[in-house]
Order: C-alpha cells, then structure tokens, then sequence
C-alpha cells in the first residue's frame, strides 16, 4: 500500500516542482515582455507587473530603426557562420583524431582546450593590437568586420565543438565505416554518407552551442567593432546612453532577439534523436 | 569468381610480428575457412585480403593480380562482418543498394539485382524496414544481401554467427554453405568455433599463433592431425592425449604410460627410439568397451539421448569416451576399454609432430 501511494505521489511532486522551476526560470523572461509592453509613464509612473493595455511603439519604433536591423542582419550572419563553419571544421578534426592513427593525437586533443584555459578578457589587449596593427593588408583590417569576429568566435568555439564531438564520433562504430569502404566507397563519401547522419544529432548540439555563443558575445564584440560589425548585444548597451536608459526600447529589442535563437533552436532540435546508431552492430 | 593466393604474408604492429609468413592457395570458387583459437590472427589475415589492414610483407593476389596496394574499393570483394555493420540510417533496400549507388549504376539495375538478393535471402517482406526494426538473424541476412549484390569475384565473412543463438547459428550455417553452392563465388570465412569450420568448408586452414598449423579437407584433418595442436583442436569432445614413453612388449613396440599402462602402438619401429617421449591420441569414439585392455575409473556420466559421454580416468590421465549405446554405469565404476592402435595418433612430445 505504502509502495502504491509512494508511486502515485511520485508525478505530482515532479509536475510540482517543474512548475516552480520553470515559473523561476521564466519570470525574468516575463518582466522583460512586461517592460517592452510598456510606455514610459506607465512604466515609471504606476510600477506593477501587470500589462493593462499593449504600447507597440516600443516595438515598432524598434523594427523600423536601420541601426537595429543592421545589429541584428549583423549577429545573424555572425552566429551562423560561426556555427557552421565550428562544426565542419570540428566534424572534420574529430574524424582524423578517432580513425587516423596520428603520433601525439592524444596530446593534440588535449591542446585544443588550452586556449579555453585562460579567462578571454586576458586576450583582449593583443587581440585588439593584431585586429588594428598587426592583421592588415594594405587599407583591409579585421577590427570591424564580420570576418574578423567569426574567425575568432572559431578560435574559441573549435576546442569546445572537438570536445564535445569526439565522444560522438567514437560513439560510431568503426566497423561502419570499414563495411563503408568494402561497398566501394572512399573516405569522403564515408564522411558524407555514413558519418554525417549518424553524427546529426552531436553536429546539431555543438552547433546550437556554438551559435548561442557567438550570438550572446558581448565583450569581443564590444572591444573589436565600431561601427560596422556592430552586433546585436552591442546595440542593447547602446540604450544605456548618459542622458538615461530607454528600458521600454531595450526590452524590446531583447524580445525580439530572442525570436531567431528560438527559431535556431526549433529547427536544431529536430536533429536530436537520441539512438540512432541502434541497430548498427551487435552490442 | 577468381582464385586468391596469399604468399608469405606477415603483419606487424611497431615492433610485434602478429602473423609470422602465412601462404594459403585458395581456389577459383572454394570454400576455405580460417579457424583457431582467439588472438591466432585468422581476422587479422582476412581483414589484409580485403584491405582494411595494411600487409607488411607478403602478396595478396585476387584473380592473378597482388592487390597489396589496392583500397577495399578496387578489390572487388564483399565482406560480411561479425557485427552486421548495417548503416543504422537506412533502410534495408538502402543497405543493400548502397555499393550499386556508389558506382552510380542504373535504377533499373539496382533495383533488380536488390530484389533477386532479397528474394534468396527471403527478405523482400523487410526492403522498408530499418536495422533497428529487424531481428539478429534478419540483420545477419542483410548483411550477406548487401554482399551478393555486389556479385563480386571473392565473400569474405568474418565469424558472420558469432553473435547469433545456437538454434539461428545452425539454421545460418545451412544457408551460407546453400548460397555458395548455389553462387559459387570464392569464399574465405573466418571462424574460432570448429564445428562451423568442419560442416562447412571445402578447406580448413587451422591457424594458431600467426602461424599456419595445417590446411587440409575437414575430414583429412580430422583423420590425419599433422601435430598436437591440430588434433586437440579439431573435434568435438576434444581427442584425448596420454602422455608416456616408447617401450616395447614381445618385441612390438609400445606406449608406456607414466602411471605403468601399456598401450600398444602401430607405428613403424624405425620412427621411434627407446625412451622417447610421446603423445598418445585417441578420438573419444575411437575408444570401445570390452575386457582384454586397459582398465579406467568412472567419473562422470553425461547421457545426451542419441550418445552416451563418460568421463573416466586411466591411472591419473582423464579420458573422455562417447558411445553410441545406452550404457547404465555409476561413478567410480572400473570399466574395461579397448584404445584401437590402428585408430590412434602418435605424436612427439617434444616437437609435437605426428609420428606417423
């Protein structure tokens, strides 16, 4: 009987708390909304968390703003980008380093993460020398350019992205890959056609983690665009001005970045299937 | 179809030498089998046919030509794996038409010889389903479809049935030793489990250590074992070995064992000298009930319906005998045996070589 009321008990606990953590997690999310909603008279004048009645201007004022839809054209481009090219280059890199016998590999692998090692404002100062001293080619630079920030979103997410990836492809049976090229395939072709699917789900995690990331930079951001390259993090600080702070716009403008990191993420999650090598080999 | 021969061929891994110069000669359309315990290096041999591993000294020819250098892809060969190796993310008719579409054949053609696959493998219920949805056996016979379509000069299996139950490992037995009656293709298979090497095989190739112990038709193996290591691993109870030493009684030569019992030989005097240690080996068939012989001790009695299997001891030596008959006997019973010269395997004990 005791055992019948502990099992019954034991969803209703679980929606419980996930109802709570999820309200936590989401509330900040609803201020934000809440914020945006509103004017700035409703919003300084009477302070509640209620929205009485929509202010659109907030948002429309937002949409039609060149600066922001640069900002943000900007962050799109950067973040994927950056995802994609992580994952290819990572996807190839754990490849050799789980099927090639390489001397060192183990040690190579270890090396990738030290860059991760250090705490990044370390690598501001000299990263900011070689954008505007040292990396430049007659009139061309790299500080304020999306090249420039998506080549070294790469540097910091690569190691990350084999990390995480390596466990993946070693996941992949290497018998898969021998059957592969006894049916006549040759190396590119087993990457392409047995690989790649069968690694789609990893692929999808290390390139939602990877746009996430290149997505939400502010501080690399910040320090090596001007103008340009300027991305959407950078434009919310923007309404943080000497003059004050336009919360209503900002709030805004958050909301709506968060509509293509959703969108990201919608589409990324249907690669996630957990188990598809089952049925590959015997266990 | 084409003949493989495989000369002198070694392997090393850094500074260890894994196979120690195999040669095997394997005709255009045989079935030869790789067998012997595991570490022996038959996968290891059968992996450098195919190409999946590099040969370090040596030639593989496949239909006259050394392929030492070719990739898998220009051997022309299909090789069934003991893990099935299926591609998880397709399905069966994907499987098996997936090395005609990497040679960019005509639909038309894939889709016909998918299809007469399917139909000798019974699988034409199963072109839609995934790896995932099928049983072991299924997968295994994916598998060998998606090695037929490739009608290709030379099927290599590599313990295709290890994974597989008892009853599904003989019913698959049946079919492979079927579909290369019916193909003819040459065929190398590898196997630790001798039973399968025995029923199977055109030719045995018994490998031990990297080394080739003995190649020979399964019976010629069984009947004439050229060392110990040979006779103790072909046959199943295994032969049983008494060990002792040439004596000789009313002038014919024999086997004295350490324990005092004598066991007349029928080998040619002049292959013996007095005091050489031997190896006396005896088929548990070969091994008979009645007085007139040595005397054993039983120990234990394993009736299996069709055959009666005793354990016993002859002096301080275990002996195993199978006999056709109901036989009611009780542990620590003496029995009388009669041990068959003309039946018995004489081998050195030193060299391990068969005397005669």
């Amino acid at each position: 009987m005791r055992h019948f009321r502990r099992k019954a008990s034991g969803p209703l606990v679980a929606i419980v708390f996930w109802t709570v953590a999820s309200l936590i997690t989401l509330f900040p999310v609803y201020w934000m909304f809440a914020v945006s909603a509103k004017s700035r008279v409703q919003l300084f004048g009477s302070p509640s968390f209620l929205i009485s009645s929509f202010f659109t201007e907030n948002y429309l004022s937002t949409l039609s703003d060149p600066a922001f839809q640069r900002y943000m054209t900007n962050s799109i481009v950067i973040a994927t980008s950056n995802a994609l090219l992580v994952t290819a280059l990572a996807l190839l890199a754990t490849y050799a380093l789980s099927r090639y016998k390489l001397p060192g590999k183990e040690n190579l692998f270890f090396w990738t993460i030290t860059n991760r090692m250090a705490p990044p404002a370390v690598f501001l100062l000299p990263l900011f020398l070689l954008y505007t001293q040292v990396f430049v080619v007659a009139d061309v630079k790299l500080f304020d350019t999306k090249i420039g920030l998506i080549l070294l979103y790469c540097v910091f997410n690569l190691p990350f992205a084999i990390w995480t990836l390596r466990g993946v492809i070693d996941g992949i049976p290497k018998e898969l890959d021998e059957a592969a090229f006894v049916d006549g395939a040759n190396t590119w072709q087993v990457l392409t056609q047995v690989i790649l699917p069968l690694a789609k789900p990893g692929l999808a995690v290390t390139g939602i983690l990877t746009w996430v990331f290149a997505w939400n930079e502010y501080l690399f951001a910040a320090t090596l665009t001007s103008v340009n390259a300027r991305t959407i993090t950078t434009g919310l600080a923007e309404f943080v001005t000497v003059t004050g702070t336009n919360w209503g716009r900002m709030a805004a403008t958050a909301m709506l970045t968060l509509v293509p990191a959703l969108l990201v993420l919608g589409l990324a999650q249907r690669h996630i299937v957990a188990g598809l090598t089952f049925g590959a080999v015997k266990e | 179809m084409a003949p493989v021969t495989i000369t002198n061929v070694r392997k090393r891994y850094g500074s260890a030498e894994v196979i120690h110069g195999v040669s095997v000669n394997i005709e255009d359309g045989e079935f030869v089998i790789l067998v012997g315990p595991s570490g022996c290096g038959k996968s290891t041999l059968l992996r450098m046919v195919a190409g999946l591993e590099e040969i370090s000294s040596g030639d593989v020819r496949i239909g006259g030509k050394v392929v030492n250098d070719r990739p898998p892809k220009d051997r022309d060969i299909a090789m069934v794996f003991q893990n099935y190796a299926l591609y998880p993310h397709m399905t069966v008719y994907d499987n098996m038409s997936f090395s005609l579409r990497l040679k960019r054949r005509p639909v038309s053609e894939i889709d016909s010889k998918v299809r007469h696959a399917a139909s000798i493998l019974d699988l034409e219920k199963l072109l839609d389903r995934y790896p995932r949805q099928l049983s072991g056996g299924q997968r295994q016979r994916v598998a060998m479809g998606r090695a037929i379509v490739r009608d290709p000069q030379v099927f290599l299996f590599d313990e295709p049935l290890s994974n597989l139950d008892a009853k599904l490992r003989v019913q698959m037995r049946a079919e492979i030793k079927e579909l290369h009656q019916r193909l003819k293709t040459t065929t190398i298979y590898v196997t630790h489990d001798q039973i399968e090497a025995m029923t199977m095989a055109d030719k045995i190739v018994v490998m031990h250590d990297g080394v080739v112990e003995q190649i020979g038709a399964p019976l010629e193996l069984y009947d004439r074992p050229k060392n110990l290591f040979v006779a103790g691993f072909i046959g199943s109870p295994a032969m049983n070995f008494i060990e002792g030493q040439v004596s000789a009684v009313n002038g014919q030569p024999a086997m004295t064992t350490d324990d005092g019992v004598v066991l007349p030989v029928s080998v040619p005097r002049a292959l013996l000298q007095t005091g050489q240690r031997l190896v006396y080996g005896i088929r548990p068939e070969h091994i008979t009930l009645g007085e007139g012989g040595p005397a054993a001790h039983v120990s234990v009695i394993e009736p299996t319906g069709s055959e009666t299997q005793v354990f016993m001891k002859l002096g301080s030596n275990p002996l195993v005998g199978v006999f056709r008959e109901r036989i009611a006997l009780h542990p620590g019973e003496r029995l009388g045996i009669r041990l068959d010269p003309g039946k018995a395997h004489l081998f050195d004990k030193t060299s391990g070589q068969r005397l005669a």
